[in-house]
């Protein structure tokens, strides 16, 4: 398994950091080069680049970064779907750490060897337990970097969450929305993915797409008070405020929750209070209560 | 007659316009701050977001970054990311120069061969 087409930015000195994150980035569709991602991530006090920076800079260029998990089956399920993955290496030892970042593009279970985009070798071969050693020694860590419709492989619906959060407040929601709505395709029932997904379809102007998403969430979690806030306020602003007090009526009951999320909640209680109690038209929704 | 309707008009539009905008904003709860307010560890990252920022921003300046791009450096990390730069930019692991290994390898033997554990160099 090798994902031949991956680009090469041979590393000029200390800047491992912008070469690997320019593969991955150029991967994914972004035209950048190390040169320009330097000024995003180099740390001239530390004649290197940290990991945050990193992923902050692929968000800069509308590639989501997640997390990998720190096991050589994340990697290998991650090549298997076409994404070559951003590692940190050790390469010294503990007391005297060399840190490196690499990109790695395939494994050949015959020979157990990894095949990494590194340093100034476009074909770097090292065996499955030299591979291993050096990442360990940098805490297994990994990521990839997504355009907004596409997950990886390995993730899990939390480590979604956190990094499509992440991403919308560099990113903002409508250029997010394609990753919640991806993540509510693999993993239907889940709370805090529709809920992404209702409010990025908002934001993006999609109030009919959003309400759907919105009553989805209700169903699988009666209880999520910030969805029942946040769907409310957009039945209002669908001109059906009868729906939307069915619908807040048992945030407001709710008790222990975070002051906040409480007061939000009141501002949208009052607000609905300078509706006249009547029945809503015809076509607003039936909201589940 | 004519400018106090079109005085009533605009009245009328002003507070078309302001209720909209509180609906919008003030009352809804975004996903990143739910998702943050959901977690202790989340919850102190927001809440130290404003301040860390700027401790960021000052500390990448002081380490060779130029002010303009420090700013949008930091504008692109998380809460989590600023309150861990924030805390141990020293310390944090940074990839850099492989090269340099060569480099570390010959100090350490330099050493050895000066305390005279090995004669590596007096042996050539």
């Amino acid at each position: 398994m090798e994902l031949d087409d991956v680009p090469f930015f041979p590393q000029s000195r200390y800047q491992c950091g912008p070469a690997a994150l320019a593969t991955t980035l150029n991967y994914s569709g972004v035209d950048i080069d190390d040169r320009a991602l330097e000024q995003a991530v180099f740390l001239p006090g530390r004649e290197g680049s940290l990991q945050a920076e990193l992923l902050a800079a692929s968000r800069r260029h509308g590639r989501i970064p997640y997390r990998i998990a720190g096991n050589p089956e994340a990697l290998t399920s991650e090549l298997a779907a076409g994404n070559p993955v951003l590692v940190m290496q050790n390469l010294g030892i503990d007391a005297l750490p060399q840190w490196h970042y690499a990109v790695v593009v395939g494994y050949h279970s015959g020979e157990r060897q990894w095949l990494l985009r590194s340093g100034t070798e476009r074909r770097h071969t090292a065996s499955h337990t030299r591979f291993l050693i050096s990442w360990q020694k940098a805490a297994y860590w990994a990521a990839v970097t997504l355009p907004p419709g596409r997950l990886p492989a390995s993730a899990t619906p939390a480590t979604v969450t956190q990094a499509l959060a992440d991403a919308e407040r560099v990113m903002g929601a409508p250029t997010v929305l394609p990753g919640w709505e991806a993540a509510v395709t693999r993993w239907p029932g889940q709370a805090e993915l529709l809920f992404g997904a209702a409010n990025a379809q908002r934001s993006a102007g999609h109030k009919h797409a959003a309400s759907q998403r919105f009553e989805q969430l209700l169903i699988s979690d009666p209880e999520h008070y910030a969805g029942r806030n946040n769907y409310a306020d957009l039945l209002l602003a669908l001109g059906c405020p009868a729906s939307a007090r069915t619908v807040l009526a048992p945030a407001q009951q709710a008790r222990g929750l975070a002051p906040a999320l409480e007061a939000v909640i009141a501002a949208t209680a009052g607000e609905l209070d300078q509706y006249p109690a009547q029945p809503d038209r015809e076509d607003c929704p039936a909201a589940p209560s | 007659m004519i400018t106090a309707r079109i005085l009533m008009l605009f009245q009328a539009l002003i507070l078309v316009c302001a209720t909209t905008a509180t609906s919008t904003q003030a009352a809804v709860i975004s996903t990143p701050d739910y998702v943050s307010e959901t977690s202790r560890d989340g919850r102190l990252a927001q809440i130290n977001a404003v301040l860390a920022r700027d401790e960021v921003r000052q500390q990448l300046v002081a380490m060779g970054v130029s002010h303009e791009d420090a700013m949008a450096r930091v504008a692109a990390l998380s809460p989590a990311e600023l309150q861990q730069l924030g805390q141990r930019m020293e310390q944090l692991p940074a990839g850099g120069d492989i090269l340099g290994l060569i480099g570390a390898v010959f100090v350490v033997l330099l050493i050895l061969e000066l305390v005279g554990v090995t004669n590596i160099f007096t042996a050539v």
